[in-house]
């Protein structure tokens, strides 16, 4: 019976964006028509399977995990599966019918869930999300994971037991990588840098949220225009993390709406091979990494064996260790290790 | 409502006579329990005020045996011997050089832990022995004609008999074999069974109860899964669960829970009968068991397309497939999908492990079939009578009232919890000495 004030709806949820950078480039929302907002009272169940249905008709993607997530959130519970289901049947009150009707236009618009809910899990981690800072794949969590195993038996063994270890993180967008790192290894220290101020922001916001930021230093440097900086920075640092943009630029095109519009080109586009940054990453890692320093990446199925050719080419002390899959076993992690000849290490010792 | 009227027109007599069986369960520490199976006339007077609770699961009854009675068997007597010849042949191959007797590296560090093992009980039964002849000694004293003579035997037997009592006791306690899982943590599974939604609301209900005992426990109670219907019930859940002694009592959880009341769903006050199952399996530590990543398939829906900085998705469901087995675990609790894949690898262990424990209890007890414990998922072990406020357990027919306390996991439960633990190790003695076929 609420279905009959269609237009009544429309004021209550404007198409607007909260993204900053005005990134409702030219594909932006051609239509963002909600259903008609409910005059008399609806049950969440109702609200999400009207949702649901809206979603799908609309052509928005995971129309069932979207509007089962809005309710989990405006009911303070992460999933719909771990929400006391007796909820689901009671009326929502006209405050939450509201938010529900708001942030299910903005994921109607193709905004992503994580920037409609403004946060999402990493790891252990509840972290802060805000277009256009790039939200972090699960594929991330495993590079996490294997960073940890790597420095946590450096950390627990003989002689590095007790050296101060440092790891550096280029391009941190929401900070979800250094954090993981010093929310598990309570004596590491990080540095994170992005070349986008609201990434260097939300990271420092999130820090602050975790109580990290005493370990933590956030600088916004583009290590493409400004890689003396970066070396000023870093020295002796004992891993080098990074997801890195990797896309090859004409896979841009074929993104989903919700990538293209909202997140940060910047951090996704790796040029026209995907390897721009992964280049200048490793140029420059030897410098950066203490001997027997890691690189650790996270890439495009088609690199690893490009970037061991290229290192092997191009990179003295670099030494290619191993290329890791991911859950799908797709390879997406390529690992690398700094190894100086012995002559060599003679000379600097001069 | 209706069944709070109900409960009135039950006659309360029925409710006396089961009452009457927890004391001999719960009170007795020194009293061994042997389990027969139900004899013609008790059958009949059980059948009556119990029919309606029955499926065919054979009641039992406990015939309750003294600690005396116990070590007058000649089947205990010759136990006890037998576990001295043991462990006299051990020692002796232990103790003698490697030249004299052939055995093996193995062998001997098989024995050395045999003898390490039956030290405690071989310990006890030889006090037992000493203290017995004390009383042989003093039992003579006692015809003795001078009566101060008299009088300091009579003192001293008296503290005998005392040590005595004791130590049987004792031996009885380290006869009871220790279950391998006793010390793990444990993944909890329940189930709705018949019923419909009336039997999921029930299941909603028993997890609740669950968690309740864990936080009365002080145990920690971890979700791995949770499916739940569209009324608020609850199709399958799994939760691991881990602290102190926590796999040896929830352990006698396991099996079909049956509810008999009017469902919140029924318009016309009509009573049903529904179930769920409730699966404890033990969590296996890293070391103790490990599975080849090779034989698991995860699947994940970031599997089809390019991944990666490609594809944004959030639905991080992780559904893990053990190849070999076919057995599956699934998590969709968490945003992360590394959490889920944890979650769902920890109730596939337990899955795989509680498989690789039930085949070797099989193997062990071949023969015979234990009544309690961890087998029989399908046994029919507990109803909660609403219309009479009592939950009776049909394993040891014990019945508990106040089914709401219940329902909150803590004393009520914990009472039930402690009989069925006095009465499995009772049944385990019983099993050991092999005694179930043979009259005594």
């Amino acid at each position: 019976m609420w279905r009959r004030s269609l237009s009544a709806g429309y004021r209550y949820f404007g198409c607007r964006s909260v993204g900053p950078k005005g990134l409702w480039g030219s594909h932006a929302v051609h239509s963002c028509s909600a259903p008609a907002f409910p005059a008399g009272g609806i049950t969440a169940l109702e609200a999400v399977n009207l949702w649901k249905r809206h979603f799908a008709e609309r052509g928005v993607t995971e129309p069932d995990n979207s509007s089962h997530y809005i309710i989990a959130y405006l009911f303070g519970a992460k999933t719909l599966e771990s929400l006391d289901q007796r909820r689901l049947t009671e009326f929502l009150s006209p405050e939450k019918t509201e938010q529900m009707w708001k942030l299910c236009s903005r994921r109607l618009s193709r905004m992503p869930l994580q920037y409609v809910i403004e946060e999402w899990d990493f790891r252990d981690l509840t972290l802060k999300m805000r277009p256009p800072v790039f939200i972090p794949r699960p594929e991330t969590e495993e590079l996490v994971e294997l960073v940890l195993t790597d420095l946590e038996m450096k950390l627990g063994t003989g002689a590095g037991a007790n050296a101060q270890h440092t790891c550096l993180e280029v391009g941190c967008g929401s900070g979800a990588i250094s954090l993981s790192l010093l929310k598990s290894l309570p004596q590491l220290k990080a540095i994170a840098l992005d070349q986008s101020q609201d990434a260097v922001d939300l990271t420092g916001e999130n820090a602050l949220r975790l109580g990290l930021q005493d370990r933590l230093q956030i600088h916004h440097i583009d290590v493409m225009k400004d890689a003396e900086t970066l070396l000023r920075l870093c020295s002796d640092v004992s891993a080098l993390v990074s997801n890195p943009p990797y896309l090859f630029s004409e896979d841009m095109t074929t993104l989903e709406p919700e990538i293209f519009q909202f997140e940060d080109h910047a951090a996704l586009d790796g040029g026209k091979d995907g390897l721009k940054v992964i280049k200048l990453i490793l140029t420059l890692a030897p410098r950066i990494l203490s001997n027997q320093g890691g690189v650790y990446l996270e890439v495009d199925p088609r690199h690893p064996l490009l970037i061991q050719r290229w290192v092997e080419a191009n990179v003295e002390e670099m030494h290619y260790v191993e290329t890791r899959q991911d859950i799908t076993g797709r390879p997406r992690f390529c690992i690398l290790r700094k190894e100086k000849s012995n002559k060599e290490h003679k000379l600097d010792l001069d | 409502m209706a069944y709070r009227r109900a409960v009135n027109l039950i006659p309360k007599g029925k409710n006396c006579v089961f009452s009457l069986w927890i004391p001999c369960f719960q009170k007795s520490p020194n009293v061994i329990m042997q389990t027969v199976r139900f004899h013609k006339q008790a059958n009949n007077y059980w059948g009556r005020t119990t029919r309606s609770l029955h499926t065919g699961t054979p009641l039992m009854v406990a015939k309750l045996l003294s600690v005396d009675e116990l070590f007058a068997k000649r089947s205990l007597q010759e136990y006890l011997k037998k576990m001295e010849t043991e462990y006299s042949e051990c020692l002796r191959a232990v103790n003698s050089s490697v030249t004299e007797e052939q055995y093996s590296e193995d062998e001997l560090r098989v024995k050395r832990t045999k003898v390490s093992l039956l030290a405690p009980l071989i310990q006890s039964i030889r006090e037992l022995d000493t203290k017995q002849k004390e009383m042989a000694e003093t039992e003579t004293l006692l015809k003795d004609e001078d009566p101060a003579l008299q009088e300091l035997a009579e003192l001293e037997s008296e503290g005998c008999l005392q040590d005595i009592q004791h130590l049987r006791q004792k031996i009885l306690d380290l006869l009871i074999p220790e279950e391998e899982a006793d010390l793990s943590d444990l993944v909890l599974e329940v189930t709705a069974g018949v019923g419909g939604q009336e039997a999921m609301l029930f299941t909603d209900e028993v997890f609740d109860m669950y968690q309740g005992y864990a936080q009365h426990h002080g145990w920690s109670f971890d979700i791995l899964e949770h499916m739940t219907s569209e009324i608020g019930g609850l199709r399958h859940a799994s939760a691991s669960i881990s602290g102190p002694q926590s796999y040896k009592r929830m352990k006698f959880e396991s099996g079909v829970h049956r509810v008999q009341r009017v469902p919140r769903t029924e318009k016309q006050s009509r009573m049903h009968t529904s179930t769920m199952t409730v699966a404890v399996l033990p969590q296996p530590t890293e070391i103790s068991f490990t599975i080849n990543s090779k034989d698991l398939r995860i699947e994940t829906k970031r599997a089809s397309g390019a991944g990666g900085q490609h594809v944004n998705t959030t639905d991080s469901a992780v559904r893990i497939v053990h190849l070999p087995t076919g057995v599956v675990a699934e998590c969709q609790q968490e945003r992360s999908q590394i959490k889920n894949k944890e979650k769902a690898m920890k109730a596939l262990r337990a899955k795989l492990y509680s498989m690789k424990l039930e085949e070797e209890t099989s193997k062990r007890y071949n023969q015979r079939k234990i009544q309690i414990g961890t087998k029989g998922r399908s046994e029919k072990i507990r109803t909660y009578n609403f219309a009479q406020d009592r939950i009776t357990d049909h394993r040891i027919g014990m019945t508990v009232h106040d089914i709401k306390s219940f329902l909150l996991g803590e004393d009520l439960l914990d009472e039930m919890n402690s009989a069925l633990q006095e009465f499995s190790n009772q049944e385990m003695l019983a099993e050991l000495l092999g005694e179930n076929n043979q009259d005594s």
